[in-house]
């Protein structure tokens, strides 16, 4: 019974009373990041980093984690609230839930929506514990030439999946190839695309990378649009649903869980397919589909579980494999390094009280969530007041002193400045910069993995033909690409995601 | 047609090609590596020509689909948002994070077309304060504070 014995040390780690608090303070900022419109999770993270920097690595990933799940229900109160999605996976849940509260049945979907998430973190914090240790073992069979066919598949996940046409998607994963090839080289150690800049030699700080293009770009996009959010809602109403409500709910909570533990494993960014695949299949199976869209239930109890499943269960790709499947994961990645943690199979094994601690405070982030949220809803509805003129002078001074103290080097925060207008330049282009972030960094694993193969097989590129498991991955991936070219897939894809 | 020069995807494309032959220029020294065993050139070059390949075929793209049109471009916000980030670059190490600090939020208002001085100033330092005690104080960063008053 090793499941039983690893939660148990889990536990014991999650317990104490520093990575309670660091659970606690995580979540509660993580929420208030997730109503706050304009601030999304990745720039919440990029500018907590140095928060963590005083604390040991188990407190900073749980802190962290704490704040990327407590972001995601956020964004789905201001999703039921105002009919403003925080964050993309939210944007189903404002189609039904955002009705419920027009119909003065706020507080009921809040309540689903926390019960919800709180069922689906439950199990999917079982179902790491019960995947994470034979994946591990999986992964340490990986060669260099399985690796990189597995990131390659990722990636062509990653460019499937991402939201506008596939070609932009691909521009954006190749950029992020290329600005990852920035720095010195691992082997000759000469200096590649620096520009003669000292401060570049180490290549570009993904931090900076990640402030500049989410944090900084969306500031300047916000001053763009005129404030336009009042909170429609006047009466929240009970949080509890009835016990009818309850019993609509079960099903699609059980079935979105399910939906979004399995997309949520899927290297790539599977999770933000969740709340979409669960709210289809809800409507599907419902006998009267006519009431969604008018107030259902059953449309934001199956979507939110499905999308905190998903949030959770992404983590596995990060924990077992060392492959951040998603822009926030590769953060992880980022936190993980400045903690001089490598991500990947040997987490597991070399830091084990990190490994089931982490887990074990998911479940406990959960149950803070569930008991924080309900009764903050009102002071989360007064923070939405706050005027934005107020909020992005501090969300600014925030991103530069934390910026600043991740190498104490004022050139991180002239590179962020530089990188917030390429991602201004970015949204007016129409080019999301999520799957950029993501070839960043993927491209400096995926480079160190391609020579190493290379140098095993001396220089033969056969080597990913003739091992089995690398060659499946690779054409695997070439196959997800070229479906998401055909032309009926492409339209469906597109309709998917006006939904 | 000048608007349909100007449209999102022809000038997507015109800069995802100029990044491209940026990238390729910085990289044409960089050794490529022989058939066999790769040089440190090889995948920035190759990633450079596969990304303007990539823009040309946006741009080509543009001329047979029906893109979007041309955005709006702002200039004060990015001009004072990154101005605020530079500034603070610029002061932080002279002068610390209490000259810093409000210079940032004041050059930041200014991004906002509802400028209020009064609110901005005191605002502004009470924001510094707070920071001041969280970063320095409460978790002990290493940011300069006032090195021309206190010495650190």
């Amino acid at each position: 019974m090793d499941l039983i014995a690893n939660l148990a040390l889990g536990f014991a780690t999650a317990l104490t009373p520093m990575n309670l608090l660091l659970a606690f303070i995580g979540c509660l900022v993580g929420t208030l990041i997730g109503v706050l419109p304009g601030v999304g999770p990745i720039a919440t993270i990029a500018m907590l980093m140095p928060l963590t920097l005083k604390v040991d690595p188990t407190g900073a990933l749980i802190m962290l984690a704490g704040i990327y799940y407590g972001a995601q229900y956020g964004g789905s109160t201001t999703a039921i609230l105002l009919n403003i999605p925080g964050e993309v996976t939210a944007v189903v849940t404002a189609i039904d839930g955002h009705e419920m509260a027009k119909q003065g049945r706020a507080g009921t979907a809040l309540g689903i929506a926390a019960l919800g998430s709180f069922f689906a973190g439950t199990v999917a914090t079982l179902v790491i514990a019960a995947i994470g240790a034979p994946l591990t073992k999986l992964a340490l069979l990986f060669g260099p030439a399985e690796y990189f066919g597995l990131m390659v598949f990722g990636l062509g996940l990653a460019i499937v999946l991402a939201r506008g046409s596939v070609l932009k998607a691909v521009i954006m994963v190749v950029l992020g190839l290329l600005l990852a090839t920035v720095g010195t080289d691992l082997e000759t150690g000469q200096d590649r695309l620096t520009l003669g800049i000292a401060e570049l030699s180490d290549g570009v700080d993904f931090a900076v990378l990640a402030m500049g293009v989410f944090g900084i770009a969306e500031i300047l996009r916000n001053l763009e649009n005129p404030e336009s959010r009042h909170v429609a809602v006047s009466k929240i109403g009970r949080l509890l649903p009835s016990l009818d409500e309850l019993r609509r709910s079960l099903g699609p909570v059980v079935r979105g869980t399910g939906i979004g533990s399995i997309l949520g494993i899927l290297p790539g960014n599977g999770a933000v397919l969740g709340p979409f695949a669960s709210y289809a299949l809800e409507k599907k199976l419902s006998k009267d589909p006519s009431r969604f869209g008018k107030g259902a239930i059953e449309g934001v109890a199956g979507p939110e579980s499905a999308n905190n499943a998903g949030a959770q269960t992404s983590f596995i790709p990060l924990l077992t494999l060392g492959i951040p499947p998603n822009a926030v994961m590769a953060l992880m990645v980022g936190a993980m390094t400045i903690h001089g943690l490598i991500p990947g199979p040997q987490v597991m094994i070399k830091h084990p009280t990190l490994f089931w601690g982490m887990i074990a405070s998911m479940w406990i982030g959960n149950l803070f969530l569930l008991i924080i949220n309900l009764p903050l809803i009102g002071l989360w509805v007064r923070l939405l007041k706050v005027p934005y003129r107020l909020m992005f002078t501090t969300i600014l001074l925030f991103c530069a002193i934390g910026i600043y103290s991740i190498n104490n080097n004022p050139y991180d925060v002239y590179f962020t400045a530089f990188f917030g207008l390429a991602g201004y330049v970015f949204i007016k282009l129409g080019l999301e910069p999520a799957p950029m972030l993501l070839g960043f960094v993927l491209g400096k694993l995926m480079e160190e993995k391609l020579r190493q193969a290379l140098a095993l097989s001396e220089g033969s590129f056969m080597t990913f033909v003739e091992r089995p498991v690398a060659a499946a991955l690779l054409v695997l991936a070439a196959a997800v690409m070229a479906i998401a070219v055909l032309p009926a897939v492409s339209r469906s894809r597109q309709k998917a995601f006006q939904e | 047609m000048p608007g349909k020069l100007l449209r999102q995807d022809v000038l997507g494309g015109l800069v995802v090609i100029a990044v491209a032959g940026f990238a390729y220029w910085l990289a044409r020294q960089l050794p490529a590596g022989a058939a066999g065993g790769m040089g440190p050139g090889t995948l920035p070059k190759g990633l450079a020509l596969l990304l303007g390949g990539l823009g040309v075929v946006l741009l080509l793209n543009s001329f047979f689909e029906k893109g979007e049109g041309p955005a709006r471009w702002s200039i004060r916000g990015p001009l004072f948002v990154l101005g605020a980030l530079v500034v603070f670059g610029l002061a932080v190490r002279p002068l610390g994070l209490v000259v810093a600090g409000p210079l940032a939020i004041a050059a930041a208002a200014f991004a906002s077309s509802e400028v209020r001085w009064r609110e901005t100033l005191i605002f502004g330092g009470l924001m510094t304060a707070f920071c001041i005690g969280l970063f320095k104080f409460a978790l002990g960063l290493p940011i300069p504070l006032a090195p021309w008053l206190v010495g650190y």
